[in-house]
Parts: C-alpha cells; structure tokens; sequence
C-alpha cells in the first residue's frame, strides 16, 4: 500500500485523480489554491499517512496526532480534576455521597450528546474548528470551578467541564482522516489513550499542585480553588495551539478546501442518517461503553476508594488512582496495534475477536478487584484490570473507522457517546449515594462488562464477515459496501469518490489468508485506476 | 498446578487478613469523664474566629481506682448523626481502630491519678474545619496508646447539647475576578478565530475565482 511520495497539484474545482506514482510536474493554478502537496511520509491515495512515526512532527499528520492527543488530554484533566481533591472539597462544600455520586453522573453525561454533536460537527466543519471551539467553550467552565459554593454548583460545573471530553470524537476523526486503514488503529489508540492519560495524570497533579499552593501559604479551603487555574489554562493554550498549528486534512483546511471545492458539502441530513441507521455504531456504542464508560466511572471514584477504605493519605490515594489511568500510555496504543496486527492476519474478523476476548477479561478482572481486601493485591489487579480495559478502548476504535466513511464523524461520535452512557448508567446504578458499598460496586460492574460485551459478536461486515461467519458468499465487496452510501444521484455527481478511495483502501481488512485467492486482478494496484 | 493453589490461597488470605484487626470496642468503654465545652446547645460558630473552650474532670460518683490506667486524655471534636448521614467518611463505627466519628483533635493532655482537679483547655477553631454540626468527647488511653474510658458533652444518642460550626469558605475576590477574565478571554478568542478562518475562506475563493475568469 505504500506508494512513493507525489508530488500533487490541484486541477480545477473537482475531487481529482492524483497523477500516476512518480508524476511529474504540473502548472500553477494561482499561489493560494495550488497545492503543491509533498510528505515527509508516505501516504496512500486519499494522502493519508501509511506510516505512523510516533517522535516526528511533520506536517501535516504527525502534527495534528500530537495537536490532537495533547488538547485531549487537557480535556481529560481539567475533567476529572475533581475527583482527587474531593477529600478536601466535601469537607469545603459540605457535600453527602448523594452529591458526590450525582456530579460524578453529571461529569460524565454532559459528554454523551456532546459527543454525538461533534461528530456531525467534524463532518461539517472540521475536526480542527470543531475541536478548538468546544475547548473554548468549556474553559470557563474549568475556571468557575474556584468560586462555587454549594453542592448544585459543584454539579454544574462538573456538567459542563465534562462536556470537553467530546474532543475526544474530533481527536478520532482527525486521525481517521489523517492516517490510513493499516495504521489507523494505532494511531486512534495513541491518540486516545495519550488524552485518556489524563484521567490518571490529573490524579497526580492535582494533588502535588494543591499541597504546593497550601505550603506556600494558602488556607486549605482556598488553595484548592487555586489550583483549578492550572488545568483552565492549559486547556486554553491546546486549543490556540490547535488553530495556528494544525490542518483538518492532508490537503488542508476544510473551510478552504470546501470554498474551493475540493471537498463537496455534504449534507446534514443524510449524513446523520447513514450514521444511525447503521447496527453496528449502536453494538459498538454498547460494547465501548463498557470499557470506556467503566475507565470514566473509575477515574471518578478510584482515589476516593483508596482514601476511605484503606485509610491512606491523599497523596497517596492519588498516585494509587493515577496508576490506573498512566496505564493508558501503553495499553490503549497497545491495543489497536494488536487489532493492526490481528487485522494483517486474519482481517476484520480477528479484530472483532480481540475486543470481544480483551473486553471479557477485563470483566473478570474487575470482578477480582471488587473482592480483593489487601491493598497491596487490590493496586495490582487494579493495574492488570485497566492494562485489559484500556487495550480493549484501543480495539474498539481500531474497527469504528471501517463502519462508515461518509458517516465517519457521526459513528465516531455515538460510539464516543455510548462510552459515556456507560459511565452514566454504571454510575447511577452502583455508585450513587450509600446503596451499595464501593467494593460491592465495583464487583457487579465486572459482571455488567462481561454481559455488555457479547453483542460483539452480532457485527457482521458482508465483504469481511463477522465472529461466527466468514464474508458473504454474494461476494459483496468493500466499493459495494461504502457506496451503498451514496444513492445514484449523489453518484453521478461524483460525491463518492472519497469513499471509493477509501474503499480500496481497506481491502486489507480481508486478512492474509484471504487477500490472494479472491482478491480481483484490477484491484492489485493501490491507486484506483478508473474514475 | 500446586502454585496455582498458592496463589488462590494467599489471595484469601489477604482478603481476610482485614477482618482480624485489633482495637478497642467503643461499647466496651465506660463513661466515666464529665466532660464540659462552652457552645450551648444550638449555637453556631465559627472556624478560625470563635474559640472552644472544653473541661474535664473524672467523674467522682465513681469508685476510686478506675483511672489508674489513665495515662493520657484526648478531648476529641466529634461529628454529630446528622452531619454522618450519607457521608462513608465520617462513619461511625464500634471498632475504635475503624471509627471515623472523632477526626479533629482539640487536645492532648497527660494526666494525673492523684491530681483530681479539672483541667481545661481553650481552642481557636480551625480554619481547616468543615461546616458540619459537632460534640465533644474526650478518650483516655492507657500507656498502650489503647482508650481505656471516655466522656462526650452529649448524651448517649447524641441528640443533646450539640453546637454548629460553619467553617470558612475558602472564595476569594480576585479569584471570583480572575475566573470572570480568563473566562471572557477564552470565548472572545474563539470569535476572534472564527472570524480569520472565515477571511481566510473568502480570500481563497476570490482568488479561485480570478484564476477561473
């Protein structure tokens, strides 16, 4: 799939054909509009990288993965920011466990619509606008967190900071259409399992920032209203990093991209149709909830955990806590390298096995935890646990691109969102208020995993197959499934020429086994050849 | 197949290693301090400007000899039911090791068997102190560090003679200030923004359009 890099000039207003591999040289079209498009990576058809470089900032791609990943992190930080000084806010607020378990629910619920707006919103205007916009948003949010005063106010203000961790959906758009189908699931899971960092970052720094203002002087009940400046302000910076250094796709911006019409408008309406009317963005909106949902519900009460059951001091229930999200540096990249790599093999179907089997473990595993009473065995398995959780939130996103391509954004963003109903329904259910101890919870939480996950094994992509049953024997292809997207008129318009690219881009999600024998002849060459 | 076996059973034993803590039962101690503070019933202080003050003395109708263990007395500022409720990290509990009840310490004093004049104490309250509705007990502990008797303000269901603290709220004018600018910024920025990119867009269509004419 590697082709060399080409050397790409804009034609006139249509979605054009590159040129040959090693074409040669073009003729300007004017300085702003003409496109002289060279890659420090190789790229594919759509120009989408084919190789993910973790240490380079080349423009465009790697760029926008650490643009990305970094806004996303503050998101997460400013977040759950709460949760580890919360030992010192309900004494402060004079909070009950009701309260605390309501704004837990409220951090996490503003997200779910959010999500699903942004991801209309990336297929509209771009990750890049879409994204700066609702960090812009939310941080005044992050820094009137220091002035409230009751329990409604905290809960307010933990709605609203939640509603940040919709960047989320615009940091998986953008690397959809950044990378291309062999390293897309990588580059999803470091995308978002550096942001999900975090979630346990914050467990650390919150903690360390607060007893650096009280040592400095500050009242106990003032220094941490002080410390809530520290993750405003680092959202703010991302997001002005984000609209000077970043670029919504290969060729640019959409804004302009779409004035000059190299990318066609597309339609709201239909856009969100095709989004839901597909089963399997629902399945997965299920299945990530229950990995991603329970890594949210367990940022929010793991330090509290630690503090009140073992009797440890803050400091270090924050570090026990942080652990548990640190390990997203490694296990959610993790996992959707492992879905790449099962994907080389044995196709789409080894990538709906992964998750299927990653998620249930990391149902057992929480379980144990549940049960566990020592502190040193509960920090291990807590840590094994979120290794398995994370991996499978890597996997989820490593088949979410292939479920759509003109709906991308919109399946992005309800999968994105279903992880947050996962967090709301576990949080309503078994951490709200006194019903049920925190161990408790947390045991039933495993077996709500475990049942949550078997729908996997209900998705079923006619051109690869599914868990239990090969590709269709109609020999449905991957042009025939993405362009069911596009009714006839939209075709001879030529508005799926996009999804005809990516189309033939993913034929490897066939697996090796399959990729020879029925692979088609004219399909052999990477770059479509017909218009 | 045998390390399996240890695994699995020194996981159980950890999980029961918390149940054999050791500690003293709270109902296994007698009242035997009169205990007084100076908040009457009902009143409303508060922290980091009202002071406390608490007196303790053996309660005398009691047979001599009882506090001859005594080595140290801590008079304790103890949450009242009402500010427990629905909040595990006050709870109270028998095992004294486990009970949360007691978290603020006013005072520790050593005493003396012989010596049987009551003592005092005055306290500013705290700054760190939470809003939250209070009584006062005192423990004592033997030189084992392990209580040996108490005395509370309050009666045995401690309905009676428990006093309010509203403790500081922590806000600031120049941080209500602060928010309020940095907030206005950040959404000022964004317009700010928008209004470039949407230049920027009608500046390359123009030029599209000169190329094209």
């Amino acid at each position: 799939m590697k082709t060399e890099a080409i050397v790409r000039e804009k034609a006139s207003m249509e979605v054009e054909q590159p040129p040959a591999a090693g074409g040669g040289g073009g003729f300007n079209n004017g300085n702003q509009s003409s496109e002289e498009q060279k890659f420090s990576v190789p790229v594919d058809s759509e120009n989408k990288a084919t190789e993910f470089r973790l240490f380079s900032i080349s423009k465009p791609h790697m760029r926008a993965f650490h643009l990305s990943w970094i806004s996303f992190f503050s998101c997460f930080v400013s977040s759950f920011a709460a949760p580890p000084l919360l030992p010192i806010i309900r004494d402060n607020l004079n909070l009950t466990a009701t309260d605390i378990g309501n704004a837990g629910v409220a951090s996490v619920s503003g997200a779910v619509f959010a999500r699903v707006a942004m991801g209309t919103a990336c297929d509209l205007v771009g990750p890049r606008l879409a994204s700066a916009s609702l960090i812009f948003l939310t941080a005044p949010a992050v820094y009137f967190t220091s002035v409230i005063n009751s329990a409604t106010s905290y809960l307010l203000v933990r709605f609203f900071t939640g509603f940040s961790l919709a960047t989320f959906v615009s940091t998986q758009f953008w690397m959809s259409s950044m990378f291309s189908p062999p390293v897309v699931g990588r580059a999803n899971g470091f995308a978002g399992g550096w942001g999900n960092l975090g979630g346990g970052a914050t467990q650390l720094i919150m903690p360390l920032v607060f007893s650096l203002i009280r040592d400095i002087g500050a009242a106990q009940f003032t220094a941490w209203r002080i410390a809530f400046f520290v993750p405003a302000f680092f959202q703010m910076l991302t997001a002005f990093s984000i609209l000077i250094f970043g670029q919504d796709m290969p060729d640019g911006n959409f804004q302009r991209l779409k004035k000059s019409g190299e990318k066609p408008k597309d339609e709201f309406s239909k856009v969100l149709f095709h989004g839901v009317s597909n089963y399997r963005g629902w399945i997965l909106a299920l299945t990530y909830g229950y990995c991603f949902g329970v890594e949210l519900t367990i940022d929010n009460i793991i330090a509290e955990y630690f503090y009140d059951r073992f009797n440890l001091k803050l400091h270090t229930a924050g570090i026990i806590a942080a652990s548990f999200g640190l390990a997203n540096l490694f296990s959610r990249p993790g996992g959707g390298m492992l879905s790449d790599a099962v994907s080389r093999r044995f196709g789409m179907r080894g990538r709906l096995w992964a998750l299927w089997l990653c998620q249930t473990f990391a149902g057992v595993l929480c379980i144990i935890l549940g049960l566990v009473g020592s502190l040193s065995v509960s920090v291990v398995v807590m840590i094994i646990f979120s290794v398995f959780v994370q991996a499978a939130c890597g996997m989820t996103f490593g088949i979410v691109p292939f479920v759509s391509r003109r709906s991308l954004g919109v399946i992005s963003g309800m999968t994105g969102g279903g992880g947050n109903v996962g967090a709301v329904v576990t949080q309503l259910i078994f951490f709200k208020g006194s019903r049920f101890s925190k161990e408790r919870g947390i045991t039933l939480m495993g077996v709500m995993i475990i049942i949550c996950t078997l729908p996997i094994c209900l998705i079923y992509f006619p051109q690869w197959g599914g868990m239990f049953f090969g590709p269709s024997s109609k020999k449905v292809t991957e042009e025939d499934y993405y362009l069911g997207e596009w009714n006839s008129k939209e075709q001879e318009k030529g508005s799926h020429h996009a999804s005809m690219k990516f189309a033939d881009n993913s034929v490897s999600e066939r697996g090796r086994r399959l990729n020879t024998s029925t692979r088609p002849a004219d399909e052999s060459t990477p770059s479509p050849t017909h218009v | 197949m045998a390390s399996y076996k240890v695994v699995a059973a020194s996981f159980l034993l950890c999980c029961l290693v918390q149940t054999c803590y050791g500690g003293v039962l709270f109902s296994s101690l007698e009242r035997t301090i009169d205990v007084t503070a100076s908040p009457k019933e009902g009143q409303v202080l508060s922290a980091g400007v009202d002071k406390i003050s608490v007196t303790w003395a053996l309660n005398n109708t009691l047979p001599s000899g009882i506090d001859s263990t005594y080595k140290t007395i801590k008079v304790k500022l103890c949450y009242a039911p009402v500010s427990q409720r629905d909040r595990p990290w006050r709870k109270m509990e028998n095992n004294l090791s486990r009970d949360k009840t007691c978290q603020q310490k006013i005072v520790s004093k050593p005493y003396d068997a012989s010596n049987k004049t009551s003592q005092s104490f005055e306290w500013i309250i705290g700054r760190d102190i939470p809003t939250a509705t209070y009584f006062v007990r005192a423990y004592a502990y033997d030189q084992n560090d392990m209580e040996v008797g108490y005395g509370q303000t309050t009666n045995d269901k401690k309905s009676t003679n428990l006093f309010e603290i509203n403790g500081v709220t922590g806000k600031h004018t120049s941080l209500d200030i602060s928010s309020v600018c940095f907030s206005a910024f950040s959404v000022v920025s964004l317009f700010v923004f928008f209004y470039i990119e949407k230049r920027k867009g009608k500046a390359a269509s123009s030029v599209e359009q000169k190329v094209i004419t």
